[in-house]
């Protein structure tokens, strides 16, 4: 997604002539299964933007498992370097200013052997420097101001995309305790009553007339 | 000072073509891949995949080109994608819920990795607001601050939308500590009933036999 942003101008041409001034970029929160290494890649225009983003581990199926070690996330720079690593995490925010620009690398690394959904988002945000403002004299100061502001805005959205998707995993957990307690409880009755039963045929077999000749 | 049209055509222009930041990932032919979205009841929504081109000259091979199914939580299919390089699909959700797009490249000799670009945008992302410009003489600040305010009202509801879905998780917490409650009381009574049953039981065999 991208917007730009003008500059009012009297003269067509000029305005024609300018470039993009401030824009950012970004993609909504979205989930992918996470079998070995997933990697998303994803443009930044500036050096120096920041690049903020979250991500969460749904787990698929944890009825009969036991805990998940998380999964590994890394950012690799255009040159190849790792700009961000967090390892065996079930969820995290992130932020970092891009040292250069080009195509940056988000990798989900998944150690284990199931299969997991991870949520995320990446923004990518620009707000014109007093370089930028120097550059060009369209650029007036309100126009960071208002950067400023998206760019506030958009921290909100993340956190509330970070939120949603945690609040995806407390559901899904409770569902599956709820499951398994009820599952767990009706699988003790029937043992129960089993156990008893054989208990009785038991004794009964031990005083049986057939038996009790050689024992009793 | 009202915009003219030829500076309008370039702002849709640029809005439309040049930097176009999207999501990009590998796909490996043979296999699928799904990404998954939330989209709420009554959202519109847009989005675009292509496949990206590694070398500009020679066009696309055929065991490139693409096969997309976007489909819905209950499994209605909103747009289908055969042997396609590029495509963009819109619509509003008629139900809210996981939608998922998923890519799958059909099984060839040199099992191909291919690159696809895509971008998927909903609510207030995906309104378009190069319509918005060109209505009449809207001036760019009051078209940024426009753009704020409706991120905003989005913000609003989302928090309302939060709060409906954390008191539905506290409910059911409470159901589930009430059933984990009637459950351990059942189990006691089934312990004892069936503790009774066998004293029973066997008190009435050996009186039978005379052994008692």
């Amino acid at each position: 997604m991208e917007q730009t942003q003008w500059k009012r101008s009297s003269k067509m041409w000029m305005v024609l002539a300018c470039l993009m001034m401030s824009f950012f970029s970004s993609i909504e929160s979205l989930s992918v299964t996470v079998n070995d290494v997933e990697c998303v890649y994803e443009y930044v225009l500036y050096e120096g933007d920041t690049v903020s983003g979250n991500f969460v581990v749904v787990d698929h199926d944890i009825f009969w498992g036991s805990d998940h070690p998380g999964i590994d996330f890394t950012v690799t720079s255009p040159a190849g370097n790792t700009v961000n690593n967090i390892k065996g995490t079930s969820g995290d925010k992130f932020q970092f200013k891009a040292p250069t620009h080009g195509m940056y690398k988000f990798c989900f690394h998944n150690p284990h052997s199931t299969p997991e959904t991870v949520s995320f988002y990446i923004h990518v945000g620009h707000i014109p420097s007093e370089h930028d403002l120097a550059k060009d004299e369209h650029l007036d100061p309100i126009n960071v101001k208002i950067a400023e502001l998206r760019e506030a805005l958009e921290s909100v959205t993340a956190e509330q995309k970070y939120l949603k998707a945690r609040d995806a995993r407390h559901r899904h957990t409770n569902e599956s305790t709820r499951k398994r307690v009820v599952f767990y409880t009706v699988g003790e009755y029937l043992l129960l009553a089993g156990v008893s039963a054989l208990q009785v045929i038991y004794i009964r077999r031990l005083f049986s007339k057939s038996v009790a000749y050689n024992r009793v | 000072m009202s915009d003219s049209t030829p500076l309008l055509a370039f702002l849709t222009l640029a809005l439309m073509c040049g930097f176009t930041n999207s999501m990009r990932f590998e796909l490996r032919s043979g296999l699928t891949k799904c990404i998954a979205e939330d989209i709420k009841n009554n959202a519109m929504t847009v989005g675009k995949y292509s496949v990206v081109n590694p070398n500009e000259d020679h066009p696309i091979p055929d065991n490139h080109k693409l096969v997309v199914k976007v489909s819905s939580p209950s499994g209605n299919s909103y747009h289908y994608g055969d042997h396609v390089e590029s495509g963009n699909f819109a619509f509003t959700a008629a139900e809210s819920g996981d939608y998922t797009t998923c890519f799958w490249i059909p099984e060839s000799k040199d099992n191909p990795i291919v690159t696809i670009d895509f971008e998927w945008r909903t609510g207030i992302a995906a309104k378009d607001w190069s319509k918005v410009a060109k209505k009449g003489q809207v001036e760019i600040m009051e078209f940024e601050l426009k753009k704020l305010f409706d991120t905003v009202q989005s913000i609003h509801d989302e928090m309302f939308y939060l709060r409906e879905r954390e008191e539905e998780m506290q409910e059911l917490n409470k159901s589930t500590t009430s059933k984990m409650f009637t459950f351990s009381f059942l189990s006691i009574v089934v312990c004892l009933s069936v503790a009774s049953l066998q004293l029973w039981h066997l008190k009435s065999f050996f009186e039978r036999k005379k052994l008692l």
